[in-house]
């Protein structure tokens, strides 16, 4: 038995830690636990409820939008004030700018090379590559040409010794097994990938008025103004620079993305067997269509046991089928207390023990809805909006199964997407998806604007009483909640469920794991000393333990240190 | 971020640091004094970035040169203001070891690298904390370094030709973090120091 501690696991930030049990090639017991903490809700404690937001998107540095979003959704939904339609588009075009923006560098620059050994791309034929690149998709950047470029890039990397930041690459591991010609595509990609990444900063940025921390939202609404005659606001020009950038996007997520995702998924069949883990799954509703939020182009829900017709929709931000159904349990948190609080009740008083498996080990709480763990995320998002029969989502999930069949990958249904290699297919759907969303939240804003409605903000008034509201947001990794209780016009509680804090979940009272501790169950693990697979299931993820747990280590530890014990 | 600079050459002078970590927050401080203090022509673009992780990459795309205020680990006393090139930031020199992004800030250089768009100068100009804990406010040797490095930043812009001149009368910086001193907070506590 090897008993293997990876910490830390994230590419980026520090701060997770995975502990599993290997015997017999399998992981037969795995911890999830978050090494810091900073109790980002007490700051918020007292602060006038309008200026939330502002601190809010300082959680993370990664997510900054998405804080901020929830934040002012909460404030909104105690004081029950509606925003006007056009707040919600513009919010809705700033959700969707962020999250093809993550979701493509997650996949290209924060996991894809757990899949591609860029060391054999000097034995690649560019020309054989391009043909196959060409057979697959009509995307402009797979010339024999520019795939020669970048292997003679690559061969200069290797040559010159110094890989730098490619020198933690498992490379050579037996679990790596893309063609030389399908290693160059995916890292042509890659590199591609720098060029979206800036230009989906200029959407944020264009409607923001800043990134990476926006200026423009506002309890209420947003502060951007609107007046087609003025060459200062949003008007016409300024929507037709949107739509542009967004043409200019769509294509990569599309063309190159899309079909890297479906071409790694047909490559490596054996990872749609690996990493199910809990099969309950969590999606808010976003993405609202109406002033009101009675409709929304991401349909929330709950699936439970990996069954799609289980599905019990979440019909708006005001059903108690979420309301009512969120505890988060400290049993095994570095937390005083045990067992489980609602979090508008929530506590967060620090208790920290040291790791003990069977106690206490981490500073992440364990959420559960109706006691139960849940995993939340884009495979969340695309297997509740496939059940509840949206349209797009149907779309791109069933060209994604085609395409991985046509590529000689296995041939697939929605719900065999409860896996490893699922989770990464799941991201890239609901990234073709978005993508079209795009163009139509942009017309639905076009259209609102040119009825000749320019409101984009209602003001607040604060009560005396205590009040509590919820602010729910679909983050590119998953539901996101903040919970706040307002007293005489300032906060009394503020407690933010995130993403990371539902899938990096301890046990909880009854011993049951979160997703990545269940999902790291029976992965295979050919070398104890490197383990790639386990990073495999937990990179699927998309981890990002900022604002899950808290804090930037100060410390000085080493970037990456795999022990075997 | 600016798509046209008219020509010269393109510098960005970046803040990065956590403003809800105490001393993590000098780079945001650094660079609102410097622009408080100081003027430069639209081809200098002035953002704090917080802690952008792999996404410090499109602000560092294509700089002529990129000036980066950040918190250092560099077994120095608190407050001690260092300065270190890329190489320096490569070979990881004298236990420098920038906060939690540091690793993302070498990652995306190499990847900008590869793809022909690094910065042509990286400069860093790194503080070392004397708290990094939570809420704590900025401490008073790092609050003092700021104005030193924010004339830094002007000395290493101005020995490279570009435009950037010392205000008559500085504007109010927004160290809206810290507390009730700023427009956008209208009833937290007060700093530790200010």
């Amino acid at each position: 038995m090897a008993r293997v501690s990876i910490d830390p696991v994230t590419r980026i930030e520090g701060h997770l830690r995975i502990d599993v049990e290997v015997d017999g090639g399998a992981v037969q017991k795995a911890w999830a636990s978050c090494t810091m903490w900073r109790g980002i809700e007490t700051i918020l404690r007292g602060r006038d409820p309008r200026e939330g937001w502002v601190f809010a998107q300082r959680f993370c540095g990664v997510c900054t939008t998405v804080h901020a979003m929830a934040s002012v959704r909460a404030v909104e939904d105690a004081l029950q004030l509606e925003i006007p339609a056009n707040a919600q588009y513009i919010r809705n075009l700033i959700l969707i700018g962020h999250a093809l923006h993550d979701h493509v560098v997650h996949f290209y620059h924060l996991s894809a090379l757990d899949w591609v050994d860029i060391t054999t791309i000097p034995k690649a034929d560019p020309a054989r590559a391009a043909s196959i690149a060409d057979g697959i998709s009509i995307w402009p950047g797979n010339s024999h040409r520019s795939l020669g470029e970048v292997q003679n890039k690559v061969k200069g990397l290797l040559a010159s010794g110094q890989l730098g930041i490619f020198s933690h690459g498992y490379w050579g591991h037996p679990a790596m097994h893309l063609s030389p010609e399908v290693n160059l595509i995916l890292f042509a990609h890659y590199l591609q990938a720098i060029e979206f990444q800036r230009k989906s900063c200029q959407v944020v940025a264009i409607l923001g008025g800043k990134t990476p921390h926006i200026q423009n939202l506002a309890v209420g609404g947003v502060m951007n103004a609107i007046n087609l005659n003025s060459l200062a606001t949003m008007n016409m020009d300024r929507l037709e620079t949107l739509r542009s950038l967004f043409q200019e996007l769509i294509p990569f997520v599309q063309q190159a993305y899309f079909v890297d995702a479906c071409l790694l998924a047909a490559s490596y069949p054996e990872w749609f067997r690996y990493g199910r883990g809990v099969a309950n799954y969590l999606a808010v509703p976003d993405l609202p269509k109406d002033a009101k939020a009675t409709q929304f182009d991401l349909p929330g829900g709950v699936i439970v046991d990996g069954n799609l017709a289980s599905l019990r929709p979440i019909q708006n931000w005001r059903d108690e089928a979420i309301r009512g159904a969120v505890a988060e349990d400290l049993t095994h948190a570095w937390y005083v207390g045990a067992g489980a609080q609602q979090p508008w009740k929530g506590q967060t008083d620090p208790d920290y023990t040291d790791f003990e498996a069977d106690g206490k080990y981490t500073w992440v709480k364990a959420p559960r809805y109706n006691g139960h763990p849940m995993q939340v995320g884009p495979l969340a998002n695309v297997l509740v909006g496939y059940q509840s029969g949206h349209a797009l989502t149907r779309k791109w999930t069933d060209d994604a199964l085609q395409k991985v069949a046509s590529l000689q990958g296995p041939k697939l249904r929605a719900e065999d997407l409860q896996s490893t290699m699922g989770r990464y297919l799941a991201r890239a759907i609901r990234s073709a998806m978005l993508s079209d969303l795009a163009l139509q939240h942009l017309q639905l804003l076009t259209t609102n604007i040119l009825k000749g409605d320019d409101t984009t903000y209602n003001p607040p008034q604060f009560p005396q009483q205590q009040i509590a509201g919820l602010g729910l947001h679909e983050a590119p990794r998953g539901s996101l909640s903040h919970w706040v209780v307002i007293d005489k016009g300032a906060f009394s509680n503020y407690q933010a469920v995130v993403p990371t804090t539902w899938n990096a979940s301890p046990r909880d009272q009854k011993g049951v794991p979160g997703p990545y501790e269940s999902s790291l169950l029976a992965n295979p693990v050919a070398d104890p000393a490197k383990p790639l697979e386990v990073l495999r299931t937990v990179h699927s993820f998309d981890p990002c333990m900022a604002c899950a747990c808290h804090t930037l280590d100060a410390s000085g530890r080493e970037i990456a240190q795999v022990k075997v014990l | 971020m600016n798509t046209s600079t008219g020509g010269h050459a393109r510098i960005s002078v970046l803040g990065i640091g956590n403003v809800l970590l105490g001393d993590d927050g000098f780079g945001p401080l650094a660079i609102e004094t410097f622009r408080c203090n100081y003027e430069c022509g639209s081809n200098v673009e002035i953002l704090d970035l917080g802690t952008p992780g792999l996404d410090i990459a499109p602000y560092l795309y294509g700089a002529d040169l990129a000036v980066i205020a950040d918190a250092v680990h560099a077994g120095q006393k608190p407050g001690t203001l260092c300065i270190y090139s890329e190489a320096d930031l490569l070979a990881q020199r004298a236990q420098l070891r920038l906060t939690g992004h540091h690793p993302a800030m070498q990652e995306s250089l190499a990847n900008l690298r590869l793809t022909g768009h690094a910065p042509s100068e990286v400069i860093i100009i790194g503080i070392v904390p004397e708290s990094c804990e939570f809420g704590s406010g900025i401490s008073p040797s790092v609050l003092n370094a700021s104005s030193v490095a924010a004339d830094h930043i002007a000395r290493l812009l101005m020995e490279r030709a570009v435009a950037c001149w010392r205000r008559h009368t500085p504007t109010k910086p927004n160290f809206w973090w810290l507390g009730s001193n700023s427009s956008l907070c209208m009833n937290s506590q007060s700093p530790k120091a200010l």
